[in-house]
């Protein structure tokens, strides 16, 4: 039968030739689909605390998320708890964009640990962008070691970060206090001097035989008390009143604390000498030495003190320490410190490390896992360090301050500086720690606490102005509201994307929307990357690009166009890779 | 005020609450005659009752542990993705569209149903059901709880999520510490901010709700009553911004599953039904063994 049926024969021959010649020119199609991936749509992570830690940080999120989708970018928002944010961002690298709250540079000088490509694979607020830039390291370099002419290093400096923009600030809030009338303040405490200050002052009924007591909110305060970690929450000052540095700074200028003289020497290269108190001790009565010093110095420099290769930095403290080249001990109450090159103002900074305890830290330099030290992870329940206050009892609601009576401040004979005169009109502070706003709000209607310290949220205050025995306070601080980018994402390591997308947001609607009028927006260049204008005493800015919109919406076809201008395309309104 | 003045607070008006729908629903005889034996009804309950004082030990004691585990090792964030789930699937996010109905006597009125209405709920089936001739509604009640909490507790282990009101306070309103700050305090005690998925709020109270409708015919009066305060419940979780959408779904969910689980299930057979089955796979690999 097969012989007789040819016709069907060369119909398959026929069928499967044209299939074959279809399938070839079809194939190419297949192929190039499996070879070339189609770019897709730009997606952003922003990782921010929840609206319980930082209401103000969650708004800006939020605008800033809506600002994001309406220029094409597929991003989505992630809340972390403070505590785990902080271990993101500062100690794994893992985010994309991050919105967060500064507490605000002590000099321009802070800048360098911040962005200096030295720290790229640093931890803590050492350079958690992994920014790194040759030109950015020269004009930060050049401000930290030009005598003559630093100002003018540093407004080159500010002027390339808005190029380049690693990061950008958002405004400077307005630290917002609600403080009882007997105590006689402007303004509710924040940093240590702050509390001395209001210890330091008599009220209207005399010294107090009792402590100041002050209303803290937030969430894990009392967890993880650890001096040289960042993975944590925090409460403002406390740690600077259990712990002296060797010096405070104060608007720029240094008071002695440990310290009882610092000799500079700035012919030729930054030297310091510093002369210790006499009669120092710890809070378990060790007495406090040179050794102390120069341990501190090391320890933060490297945690496990030699043990691991290369060094394991303290997260916390890191940028300061690196200032000071060389840290030696002259006799037990002298120490000498050498900065190089560096200028007077910026090496100061280094002597405001918190010093520690050697015989307590150093058994904790132990290694205990791969790069990790028990320094790094101890739970420390007794903080023994040389302020003139230890620390009392710590529950989940307080933390109570007791007075140490061996601190040579507490003798009113001695020589101390002179925001103690008159320390300490309390026995000691209590720290009341509330869930939220709203409960410290009502603790202190109801006079349960003299005062807060945790900045209340704008909106907020209108039970404190309304009532008559309470003051609301609110002064700008230094600290600021930043949007930090991951340079290691594909797209946020483009200095010409990040400009764009640092642009996204409408600094004076948030300022009057999201803050009530209670910040101060940034717009200028020094303020862009979180120096306050009225610390910026130089040359005047030129004028800065607009917000692309109107009340805080951003005009789409005008974005799209900077975006475009940036070489980026768009396909269906979303941005693409 | 502090933890002390909520807690006694709760306790004044919770107590008053028990007492009048006490002696409304159960009667003063039935409680009379129930306390008589109180004895073989508590024996009756033990083994249920060891469970659930278990896994409510179990979550209050490892919460340290817990929190650290979630946040740290194992769980997943997945907020954003129910916001995106809901933003997709709902015009306006149900809980917009709830908060659009805000008044101040409304959030009174959740307010008081998420706190006192809630503890109400969960506390009244006990003397409810004890006061029954047989104590089976109790046992199973005391389970499905049980079932709740061990459910949910492994829930939060795995998925990490905060409530909208934390996640965006620009499109929601976290009205229930807007209104009552120190019931944080509270819920402090019970619950993290990050344990939100599923809704254990939800799932209890209607855990408590199909267990009325079940057990209709001893109490009817009970079946619209906790429908009312259950239902309460679930729209306070969403109006007050604590929960989401999908939250309250999986919480129902979880109440199904628990209030099954309670019915079909005895702490006795599932434990020797486990023994038979250790038995019979023991036996086998000493055979196996022998061999």
């Amino acid at each position: 039968m097969d012989e007789g049926d040819p016709t069907r024969r060369n119909l398959l021959a026929g069928a499967s030739g044209i299939a074959a010649s279809a399938l070839a020119g079809c194939s190419e199609r297949l192929w190039t689909r499996a070879e070339n991936t189609a770019p897709e749509q730009v997606e952003l992570t922003i990782k921010t605390v929840p609206a319980d830690d930082d209401a103000a940080a969650a708004k800006i999120m939020s605008h800033l998320r809506e600002n994001y989708q309406a220029a094409g970018i597929d991003a989505t928002h992630e809340p972390i708890a403070k505590a785990e944010l902080y271990r993101d961002i500062l100690l794994e690298g893992d985010y994309d964009v991050f919105v967060v709250r500064h507490p605000g540079f002590d000099e321009y000088d802070a800048l360098f640990e911040l962005l200096h490509s030295q720290f790229v694979s640093g931890r803590g607020w050492q350079n958690p962008f992994h920014y790194s830039d040759v030109t950015a390291d020269e004009h930060l370099e050049s401000q930290r070691t030009s005598r003559g002419d630093r100002h003018n290093a540093m407004a080159e400096l500010v002027e390339y970060l808005e190029e380049t923009a690693p990061y950008t600030v958002v405004v400077f809030p307005h630290h917002i206090g609600a403080v009882s009338a007997d105590i006689p303040i402007t303004s509710s405490p924040r940093e240590p001097l702050e509390f001395y200050r209001i210890l330091s002052t008599e009220t209207e009924n005399g010294p107090r035989d009792g402590p100041l007591e002050v209303g803290v909110f937030g969430e894990g305060l009392t967890e993880r008390l650890n001096p040289i970690i960042v993975d944590r929450n925090r409460i403002d000052g406390l740690l600077g009143l259990l712990y002296d540095p060797l010096v405070r700074r104060r608007s720029g200028e240094s008071i002695p604390w440990l310290a009882s003289d610092v000799t500079w020497e700035e012919s030729g290269r930054t030297s310091a000498t510093i002369t210790l108190r006499d009669g120092l001790s710890w809070h378990d009565g060790t007495d406090i030495d040179a050794d102390d010093v120069v341990f501190t110095y090391r320890f933060i420099q490297d945690t496990s003190m030699g043990d691991i290769d290369g060094g394991l930095p303290a997260p916390r403290y890191r940028g300061r320490q690196t200032i000071a080249e060389n840290v030696t001990r002259v006799d037990s109450r002298t120490v000498r410190f050498s900065f190089g090159n560096t200028v007077r103002s910026a090496s100061t900074r280094s002597l405001t490390i918190p010093i520690l305890p050697e015989h307590i830290w150093e058994p904790r330099s132990e290694v205990i896992a791969q790069r990790q030290t028990e320094a790094l992870v101890v739970e420390d329940e007794e903080l023994i360090g040389s302020g003139p206050f230890e620390l009392g009892e710590v529950t989940d609601t307080a933390i109570q301050l007791v007075p140490f009576d061996e601190h040579v401040f507490r003798d009113s004979s001695s020589d101390r500086p002179f925001v103690l005169d008159g320390f300490s009109q309390y026995s000691g502070i209590r720290f009341r720690i509330d869930p939220n706003p709203g409960a410290m709000i009502d603790a202190i209607l109801d006079g349960e606490i003299d005062l807060t310290a945790t900045t209340i949220p704008p909106g907020e205050t209108a039970p404190i102005v309304a009532h008559d025995e309470i003051r609301l306070t609110s002064v700008q601080t230094d600290s600021f509201y930043m949007i930090g980018y991951n340079v290691h994402h594909s797209e946020l390591g483009n200095p010409r994307f990040r400009r764009v997308l640092s642009r996204l947001i409408d600094r004076e609607y948030t300022v009057s929307e999201l803050f009530d009028g209670f910040a101060q927006p940034a717009n200028s260049f020094s303020s862009l990357v979180g120096i306050r204008d009225d610390r910026w005493e130089h040359r005047t800015d030129p004028i800065l690009p607009q917000f692309p919109g109107t009340d805080g919406e951003i005009d789409v076809e005008q974005v799209r166009t900077l975006f475009e201008d940036a070489g980026y395309q768009y396909e269906n309104g979303s941005l693409l890779e | 005020m502090s933890l002390v003045g909520v807690v006694l607070e709760l306790a004044l008006v919770v107590t008053t609450m028990l007492v009048v729908a006490t002696l409304v629903l159960v009667g003063p005889r039935r409680v009379a005659s129930s306390t008589r034996d109180f004895r073989w009804r508590l024996r009756r309950c033990t083994l249920p009752l060891a469970v659930l004082v278990f896994v409510l030990a179990l979550r209050w004691s490892t919460v340290d542990i817990v929190v650290r585990l979630e946040r740290r090792v194992l769980g997943i964030e997945i907020s954003g993705f129910l916001f995106e789930l809901e933003q997709s699937i709902f015009p306006e996010n149900p809980v917009v569209i709830l908060q659009s109905f805000q008044s101040p006597e409304l959030t009174s009125f959740f307010v008081f149903v998420y706190i006192y209405g809630y503890a109400f709920l969960l506390l009244f089936p006990f003397i409810a059901y004890f006061a029954l001739e047989e104590i089976d509604e109790l046992r199973t009640l005391i389970l499905a709880f049980a079932a709740n909490y061990g459910i949910g507790l492994i829930c939060y282990i795995f998925f990490v999520a905060f409530g909208p009101r934390n996640y965006d306070p620009l499109l929601f309103e976290g009205l229930l510490y807007d209104a009552f700050p120190q019931a944080r305090m509270l819920t402090n005690q019970v619950n993290q901010s990050t344990n939100v998925f599923p809704s254990l709020h939800t799932s209890l109270s209607m855990t408590v709700f199909f267990l009325a409708w079940l057990s209709r015919e001893k109490y009817p009066l009970w079946v619209p009553i906790s429908g009312f305060f259950a239902v309460s419940v679930v729209i306070s979780t969403m109006y007050l911004g604590i929960h989401w959408f999908s939250d309250v779904v999986a919480g129902t969910i979880l109440a199904l599953v628990s209030v099954y689980i309670a019915r079909n299930f005895t702490i006795r057979e599932t434990a020797g039904s486990a023994r038979r089955y250790l038995n019979t796979r023991l036996d086998r690999s000493d055979r196996v063994d022998g061999d």
